[in-house]
């Protein structure tokens, strides 16, 4: 097992590796920017190296400076979190190539699945269900055209490189396929470097459910059921569950046992996480992440397993230790990110929390890294909290999470808490009736 | 609590110290000891960054390494702009690069900071005096830190 492990991220992510390495007893290094010298986890760390100025670039993305804050603190492995570096192949060779674990998939994986038009290929030779489109990337506006013809509009061009929600476009009749095409590839360039993309179906109503995966070194692949995580405004995740309000457990295994078989097929190692579109009872894989999730604290609750202690354990050449019919669910999760923005318009409130109150209680897991006078740096990401709730049905879990939004105090800066608090209340999203452009309506009629 | 070994004239002097240097707190971590001596003021403390065990001559406990607030805040202050093993010769064995007092021209080479097998020259900002060498050679030292004061 590592003697050390350094992590290479910030805020909550940061403090959960933290929290399980400290468990496993494995002394940690938290590696951090100026802006956050006074961070929860750096307090918190066995040791901590500052690595360079707010910016992102300079700091969390700087490869040189955490592979030499891990080379003089000598540290045997690397959790990357996730965003970041965590989907960086060349920064997971990097760190191999110095003699430290990866705690995380290989380097192969992480480029194969980082290239969505190579991940689609992969997935469709081992026989998971896709979205109808395109078979590569599309060279000509005419190649366009006759795919879109073939599996019928409306269709969504997306971009090879992208990924996220990002660099996508939608063409609803044969009018709007030339602009969409072109305008597509425009925007990948400029955002990606690369302006190859692909076509795919676009369904109007899909739900967006993701399947957690965890494989060790030794072929040994389970999955840990799947996440609905349909609420998203502007392809960001607000609220995720575990399970799908929609699915039975027969669907889940079924779809478990298709997606366990093929990356035991591929070889795969660590965690990973399938995310697909879910219309009329059919699944269609759009992409695969080779990382820790955010909401990866819901599954953690349905399977009372913690996922980032079995990262750390596969990384460091134990097997897995059960099989698939040993992993059990049980109950409902829900959980809320909450981040640093007005809850109406969404504008960033980075700044000084004066005071902070988690709640609590049987079934409340907050995981954040505020404290009482800590100030929200404005570098970053606006994620500061995230409240999970599990209850033994999801009638109970939604109880629960009302109770415990109202519970909560954040003050000194805005944050999503009272948009939370709205969605919980609303009786399609109590319903479990939702899409994935529920939310974005949802928000503009002021809900 | 009784049978908790402590030693008050160490408690003392890092109080001494607090007062001192304007810090509010120190922590001292020795295997499983602890001592963490703290005062309230308004002003935000800087932590105490890696803990490198240097040995002080005659001190009792071993000392872990303290960043104080006054060095970094220093006009004179060169700090590391990077992250790495900082030497303050150009090869083992060798005459250092400046010695204390010495006078230096802006852009001297003042000591190197290795990192990943590279060495870069760490230079005089400004011409002064050196004042104070805060580091020891071969020790790591991360973004920010204060390496020596130049007057």
């Amino acid at each position: 097992m590592f003697g050390k492990v350094l992590i290479a991220n910030r805020g909550e992510i940061a403090l959960r590796v933290h929290r399980a390495c400290q468990e496993m007893g494995i002394q940690t290094v938290a590696v951090h920017s100026t802006a956050d010298n006074t961070a929860m986890h750096v307090r918190l760390a066995d040791e901590s190296v500052c690595i360079g100025p707010p910016a992102a670039r300079d700091s969390y993305l700087n490869m040189a400076a955490i592979i030499s804050a891990a080379a003089i603190t000598g540290a045997d492995a690397i959790h990357p979190g996730y965003g970041f570096l965590s989907e960086n192949a060349n920064f997971a060779e990097m760190v191999e190539a110095h003699g430290m674990a990866f705690i995380g998939p290989s380097p192969a994986h992480i480029r194969m699945m980082g290239d969505k038009i190579a991940a689609k290929d992969a997935m469709r030779r081992l026989g998971v269900p896709l979205v109808p489109g395109s078979l590569g990337a599309l060279e000509t506006f005419e190649e366009a055209r006759a795919v879109a013809e073939q599996i019928l509009y409306p269709v969504l061009i997306k971009a090879a490189a992208g990924g996220g929600g990002r660099g996508m476009k939608v063409a609803r009749g044969p009018d709007e396929l030339e602009e969409a095409f072109r305008v597509a590839r425009a925007e990948s360039k400029a955002a990606f470097g690369d302006d190859s993309v692909y076509m795919e179906k676009y369904l109007d109503r899909p739900r967006h459910i993701e399947m957690q995966v965890m494989a060790d070194n030794h072929g040994d692949v389970v999955h840990f059921g799947e996440r609905d995580c349909s609420l998203q405004r502007r392809h960001q995740k607000l609220v995720e569950e575990a399970g799908s309000p929609v699915l039975s457990a027969a669907e889940r295994d079924d779809l478990g046992a298709q997606v366990t078989t093929a990356l035991r097929g591929l070889g795969y190692r660590n965690a990973g996480t399938l995310e697909f579109l879910w219309q009329d009872g059919q699944f269609s894989f759009i992409e695969m992440n080779t990382r820790l999730q955010v909401e990866h604290p819901v599954t953690e609750m349905v399977c009372n397993v913690d996922l980032v202690k079995e990262q750390v354990r596969i990384a460091a050449g134990e097997r897995l230790g059960y099989t698939q019919d040993q992993v059990r669910f049980s109950g409902h999760a829900i959980e809320c990110r909450i981040t640093a923005e007005d809850p109406e318009t969404f504008v960033p409130s980075p700044g000084r929390v004066d005071m902070y109150h988690a709640p609590g209680g049987l079934g409340v897991r907050v995981d954040s890294a505020l404290y009482s006078g800590y100030t929200v740096p404005p570098h970053y990401d606006s994620l500061v909290a995230k409240l999970v709730v599990h209850g033994q049905t999801r009638a109970e879990a939604i109880a629960r999470l009302k109770r415990a939004l109202a519970e909560m105090v954040v003050s000194g800066i805005k944050t999503t808490l009272p948009l939370h608090q709205r969605i919980v209340a609303d009786p399609e999203f109590q319903a479990g009736e939702y899409t994935i452009h529920w939310l974005e309506k949802f928000v503009s009629r002021g809900g | 609590m009784s049978g908790v070994q402590f030693d008050p004239a160490a408690i003392r002097e890092l109080a001494k110290i607090l007062r001192e240097t304007d810090l509010t707190e120190i922590e001292l971590v020795d295997k499983d000891a602890r001592i963490r001596v703290a005062r309230q003021i308004t002003v935000q403390a800087v932590h105490a960054t890696m803990a490198a065990p240097a040995a002080a001559p005659t001190a009792t406990a071993p000392v872990a390494a303290i960043e104080a607030v006054s060095d970094a805040a220093h006009p004179g202050a060169v700090v590391s702009p990077m992250v790495g093993v900082a030497y303050l010769s150009p090869e083992p064995g060798a005459a250092p690069f400046v010695q204390l007092g010495a006078r230096v021209a802006q852009g001297q080479t003042l000591l190197l900071i290795e990192a990943m097998k590279t060495f870069n020259q760490i230079r005089a900002p400004r011409a002064g005096v050196v004042a104070r060498i805060l580091i020891d050679p071969g020790s790591p030292v991360e973004y920010g830190e204060p390496l020596m004061i130049i007057e």
